[in-house]
Parts: structure tokens; sequence; C-alpha cells
């Protein structure tokens, strides 16, 4: 069994980190769980481990001057669903996730450094593109998220890093969409989720993005399959609809899905884009 | 560096220096008798564990002690003598919500939480409140009805 710390500040934490390799605990909803032995008995674990829920800089939630959102490795389902900064897509997620208490003790941070398929924040993270920011004694790197989750359960943390934030780029959609399938009873964990959006000018697709939770090994983003909607016209939606269905499909990986969820997938998918060419108004698709 | 837990339960300071893994669970129940923490499922799925920490509601089996200090925790027997408290207990027994009344410390905190964020929620938000706390007894119907009954019957308490 490893010893465990409790940094007072971010500095100490990346020391320690350094020297001992102690695996940050977070919330403590994953790893508490995974590890337990039952009534009166701690938890135990076969590495050290650093208790980092009273770093103060990993906190908050902050809107840069270029317009992105950064949230701390530390904020809290509730706190980001609650935030009027946070994007609508990122605020659904968090929402959805668990119920009230889970919601309070839960941290983004851990949700990535997770890296379960079945995780409901980096969906949506992905598919708004975001960065993650790591952290330890030699800097600071950033690094897609999309990058940074490798598959289940793995990610590309350094035995020295640990994630400070995450940092959201500026976007401004015309049409948005979101759904967790799972979320009728409280504490449920994704069965499915889909992530999707469009910026429309003057009947022209600026922008398309999609993005599925749950459905294999990471989140899938295709950007191939976005391409094919991609610069096209509202209007010809139609001719090209079933072409990218199929390209969404065959990016979701072969036997992470039973033929209903596909189906799911594909009616969601095809909601979505049918509702655009049918002069949706601008805003979210439900 | 911490290596002396510092933190509060039901406003008395407590110091804690054990296992930083321990669970807060077993602390309040074991260490300060605080045997109105009931430990259902161990997983924070069923919510019989809820406490109020930093007026926020959380399950106290997943938290490790160490991620508690400078904390204020409350539980059920910090609440059920103030008037809020009093209020809550009173309206789930006469609005009959107890059964086997395991599940009832949690509900009672998930509620107090909800009621001292939302003084006037709908079915729908005491329905969400208490969505992380399972009952095994009631069907839930009595226990929102109580809920409503302490909204009515507590008026400003909870403004
Ligand atoms: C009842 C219940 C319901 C749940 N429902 C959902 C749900 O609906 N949706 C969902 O997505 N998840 C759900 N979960 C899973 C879990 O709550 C989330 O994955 C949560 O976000 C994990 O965060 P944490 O801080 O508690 O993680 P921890 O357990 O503290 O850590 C998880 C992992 O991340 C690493 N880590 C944590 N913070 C950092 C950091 N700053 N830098 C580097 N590594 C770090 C840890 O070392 C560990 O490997 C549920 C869990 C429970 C118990
Ligand atoms: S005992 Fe803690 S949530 Fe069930
Ligand atoms: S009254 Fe028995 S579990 Fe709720």
């Amino acid at each position: 069994m490893g010893m465990t710390y409790i940094p007072s500040t971010l500095s100490e934490a990346l020391h320690l980190r350094a020297e001992t390799g102690a695996r940050p605990l977070a919330g403590g909803t994953d790893m508490m769980v995974q590890s337990k032995r039952g009534i009166g008995l701690a938890p135990e674990f076969p590495y050290p481990v650093m208790i980092i829920s009273g770093l103060e800089e990993l906190r908050g939630i902050t809107k840069h001057e270029d317009g992105s959102v950064e949230i701390g490795a530390l904020a809290s389902p509730a706190e980001i669903a609650a935030s009027d900064i946070v994007p609508w897509h990122v605020r659904m997620a968090a929402a959805g996730m668990g119920a009230v208490a889970l919601r309070n003790s839960a941290t983004i941070g851990g949700n990535i450094g997770n890296a379960s398929p079945k995780g409901d924040l980096p969906q949506p993270l992905i598919l708004l593109d975001a960065d993650v920011i790591l952290v330890s004694l030699r800097g600071e790197t950033k690094m897609k998220l999309d990058d940074f989750i490798l598959g289940s359960k793995k990610t590309a943390l350094k035995d020295d890093e640990i994630i400070r934030s995450v940092i959201i780029p500026p976007h401004e959609f015309t049409y948005s969409f979101y759904r967790k399938i799972g979320m009728r009873r409280a504490n449920a964990i994704s069965k499915l989720s889909l992530s999707a959006a469009a910026v429309v000018r003057d009947g022209e697709i600026l922008d398309f993005r999609a993005a599925s939770g749950a459905s294999g090994p990471k989140v899938i983003r295709s950007y191939s399959a976005e391409a094919i909607i991609r610069g096209r016209r509202v209007e010809d939606i139609p001719e090209v609809l079933d072409g990218f269905l199929e390209a969404w499909n065959a990016a979701i990986s072969p036997h992470a899905m039973p033929q209903y969820r596909r189906n799911t997938t594909r009616r969601m998918l095809s909601h979505f884009l049918s509702s655009i060419h049918d002069g949706a108004e601008a805003g979210i698709i439900s | 560096m911490v290596s002396r837990i510092e933190f509060s339960v039901n406003g008395r300071k407590t110091v804690f220096s054990g296992n930083p893994l321990t669970r807060l669970i077993d602390v309040l129940r074991e260490d300060l008798s605080l045997t109105g923490v009931k430990e259902g499922c161990g997983e924070g799925e069923c919510g019989a564990c809820s406490v109020i920490k930093d007026g926020r509601l959380v399950t106290s089996c997943i938290i490790p002690v160490g991620a508690v200090n400078g904390s204020e925790i409350l539980t059920i027997e910090g609440i059920r003598d103030t008037d809020k408290g009093r209020c809550l207990v009173d309206a789930f027994a006469e609005g009959g919500a107890v059964q086997c009344g395991f599940c009832i410390p949690g509900m009672v905190m998930a509620a107090y939480a909800l009621l001292s964020s939302n003084p006037n929620p709908s079915e729908e938000d005491i329905r969400r409140g208490i969505s992380g706390n399972i009952c095994r007894c009631t069907g839930y119907d009595l226990i929102v009805e109580s809920i409503k009954l302490a909204v009515r019957k507590g008026g400003d308490l909870w403004a």
C-alpha cells in the first residue's frame, strides 16, 4: 500500500508527483469506488496517492479576452452546469451526470483523467475542440483533448503531470444538439450520447460537427464524415445525408455498439440535419 | 502539506490524524457516533449516507476524510434540532413518508439542501432533488408530498 499525501499548494503537489509518482485523487468518485473494501475500511491503492481537492490553483471557471473559456480541473459538474459562461453542450452534459450529490463531488479533471468511454464530459469537449492544460515541474503543455484521451481508461498523462484545466475555444453555432440516453434514472451511466452543432450563413453550412459518446473506446469525432456536410448548401442536405450517415456509422467502432444504438445515433443525426434543411429556427434542436 | 485534518461537524471542531483515505462515513459513524448517517451501497448510488459539506449535498461513503480539511459538515444530527430541520422531520412524520426509515436521514438531508437553495421547488424540482436517494419502501410519492408540506408549513423559513 502506498503513502497518502495532502498537498496544500500546486507547487507542493508537482514536487510530490515528480518525486513519488503519487496519483491525484480529486473528487474520488471513481477512485474510492474502484478501490472500495467495505464498511469501516479505507480503500487501498497499490501506489501512492495525493488528495488534491484543496488546491485553489485548480479551481474556477474564467472567460478569457479572446472568448475562450477555461475550466479548472477541480470544477464540479454542479458548478459547470450552473455557469453562464460555459458553452451549452458542456453544461448539458454536466447537468445530466449522476444525481445532486455526485454532481457536487465529481470533477472535470477526474472525468477526463479516468477516461472512461462512458464519461460524459469528454464528448461535448471534443466536439468543441477543447484543449487540456497539463502542468509539471518541467512547465506547462497544451494538448487537444481528443489527442490526450488515447482509448478506454488510457490517457497521455505523464507520471509527473497534473491536469490543470480545460480550455474551450470560442464558437458561435447556429444550431446545437445534445442528447444522453440513459438519463431517465438518476446516477445512470451513459448508454449512448451525441452532440452536434452547425454554423449556417446565407444558406451555406460553414461548420458542421458531431461527437458520439459511449460508442467505442473513446469519443468519436469523424472529421472525414463531417467534411461531407461542411461547405454544402442547406438545400443539398437530402442529397448528401445518406452518404454522411454511412460514413458516421463506419466511424463507430465495429463491435462497440449493438444495432439499436447505431440506429438511434443515425436517427438523431438525421433529425438534426433534416431540421436544418427544413428551416428550423436558429438555436437548440430538440 | 496537511498532516492533521481539521474540519467541523455540526458546528464542533474535529481533528483527524489517521489515514486520510478513511471514508468520511466511517469517521462520522465510528469516531463521532453519528449513526444517523446510514450506509446502503457504499458506492455513491443510494444516498443513505448523504451529508452536507460546505452547503452542498454529498455522499459520505465515497469521500475520503482527507478531502474535507477546512470544511463544515452537517449531518442529520446537526439539523434536526434547528427550525428548518424540525420543520422537515415533522412534515415527514405528518405526511406519512416514513416506513422502515433507513433512507430517511439521507432524504431529509437532500430535502434540506434542496429547500435551502430553492425555497419554492416545483414537483419536478423535488423529484430531481431526491433522485439520488433510493427508498425501497414508499414509492416516493409520500416523500414528495411531505417535502411539499414542509415548503407550505415552513414558509419564510426557507426564503
Ligand atoms: C453514483 C455515481 C454516478 C456516476 N455517474 C456518472 C455520470 O452520469 N457520468 C459520468 O461521466 N460519470 C459518472 N460517474 C463517474 C465519476 O463520478 C466521474 O468520472 C467523475 O467526473 C470523476 O471525477 P473525480 O474527481 O471524482 O475522480 P477521481 O476518482 O478523483 O479520479 C479519477 C481519475 O482521474 C485522475 N485525476 C483526477 N484529477 C486529476 C487531475 N487534476 N490531474 C490528473 N489526473 C487526475 C485520478 O488520478 C484518477 O485516475 C459516476 C460515479 C458514481 C459513483
Ligand atoms: S451508502 Fe453512500 S450512497 Fe449508498
Ligand atoms: S422508508 Fe424504507 S427505505 Fe425508505
